[in-house]
């Protein structure tokens, strides 16, 4: 899942303290499972903005609202009407839904109230762990099922580097070396000699280093776009 | 986040709320959220027994204080309540 964070709240007052009508809008999907924007969040948030408003004797009408997925349209439908009564919308949803109702919404601005980190586990509860980076081209058959690309601070494909000490990385005694963890996992599967083979240089292009990525299903989007032709 | 993005993260600027002048004779505005099964019970067998507490405590029951929600002590404190008191 997206692991995000709550922006700090002085930054969330800077952006929204010019505003009249402002609606704090939460996601009940990723965002909400690490306590960051679902609807309880937003609700919460939306309280603190009103307290402070308060405070600083700034006149300002906030609510809040939530749907369950902020990245795909038909779950924005019920409410969008209401959302287009607002002068700002704060989205308490990952990067991708602040971008996707941006681009919906019409002149009303859209506002991140979350920083967006990365794609995370859970190993317990409270803590979320990056183990994806999501790089387009997944390697992790090589490496024991450990991602070098996420895990190794690096991203090194030929691991571990001279960094590594007992099972730390030199950026800090707090991180595991990603190589450490791929070497271990490797000999308890007893697939270490995979790691004589050395990986030629990545192509990185299937990452974000080759601009936006788009995935198009043409059997459902034929489908799709035949459907709202026979409509029109 | 780890241990370096931490320590680059500046100071937060906002402090708690501003100092003011406390009026004479104000007394606090209290909202005591009480659990049902000790707190709330333990404050019915002070009426049973003619104990008296302040009239600016206003005493709310709850199934148990795991039922206390954030969003409750910010809407207590939005609404003008000066202080909340969490008792199970």
């Amino acid at each position: 899942m997206i692991v995000g964070e709550q922006k700090p709240f002085d930054e969330i007052w800077d952006m929204v303290k010019g505003f009249k009508r402002v609606l704090v809008f939460g996601c009940n999907t990723c965002v909400a499972i690490c306590h960051a924007g679902g609807s309880k969040e937003a609700e919460i948030l939306a309280s603190m903005i009103r307290i402070k408003a308060a405070e600083e004797q700034v006149e300002m009408e906030v609510k809040h609202a939530g749907i369950e997925r902020h990245c795909e349209p038909e779950f924005f439908e019920p409410l969008m009407e209401e959302v287009k009564t607002y002068d700002l919308v704060l989205s308490t949803a990952c990067g991708v839904g602040v971008n996707f109702l941006s681009e919906r919404i019409g002149n009303i601005p859209v506002y991140p109230g979350i920083n967006t980190e990365f794609f995370g586990a859970v190993p317990q509860a409270g803590v979320f762990t990056e183990l994806c980076a999501g790089c387009g081209n997944c390697i992790l058959h090589l490496t024991g099922g450990i991602c070098p690309v996420a895990r190794c601070s690096k991203s090194l494909m030929n691991g571990p580097c001279g960094g590594t000490n007992k099972g730390k990385c030199e950026i800090s005694q707090e991180v595991d070396c990603g190589w450490f963890l791929i070497v271990e996992r490797m000999k308890q599967l007893g697939t270490l000699e995979k790691l004589y083979e050395i990986q030629p240089p990545r192509n990185w292009a299937c990452g974000t280093h080759g601009g936006p990525r788009r995935v198009v299903l043409e059997h459902i989007k034929d489908l799709e776009d035949e459907n709202v032709k026979k409509e029109s | 986040m780890d241990k370096l993005a931490e320590t680059a993260t500046p100071e937060p600027r906002s402090s708690i709320e501003k100092p003011r002048e406390i009026p004479e004779g104000w007394e606090p505005n209290i909202l005591a959220f009480a659990c049902h099964y000790c707190a709330f019970a333990a404050a019915d067998l002070a009426g049973v027994m003619r104990l008296s507490y302040p009239s600016n405590v206003k005493v709310i029951r709850l199934p148990c204080t795991g039922k206390l929600d954030h969003i409750y002590v910010l809407r207590a404190f939005e609404r003008g309540v000066d202080g909340v008191f969490a008792a199970g």
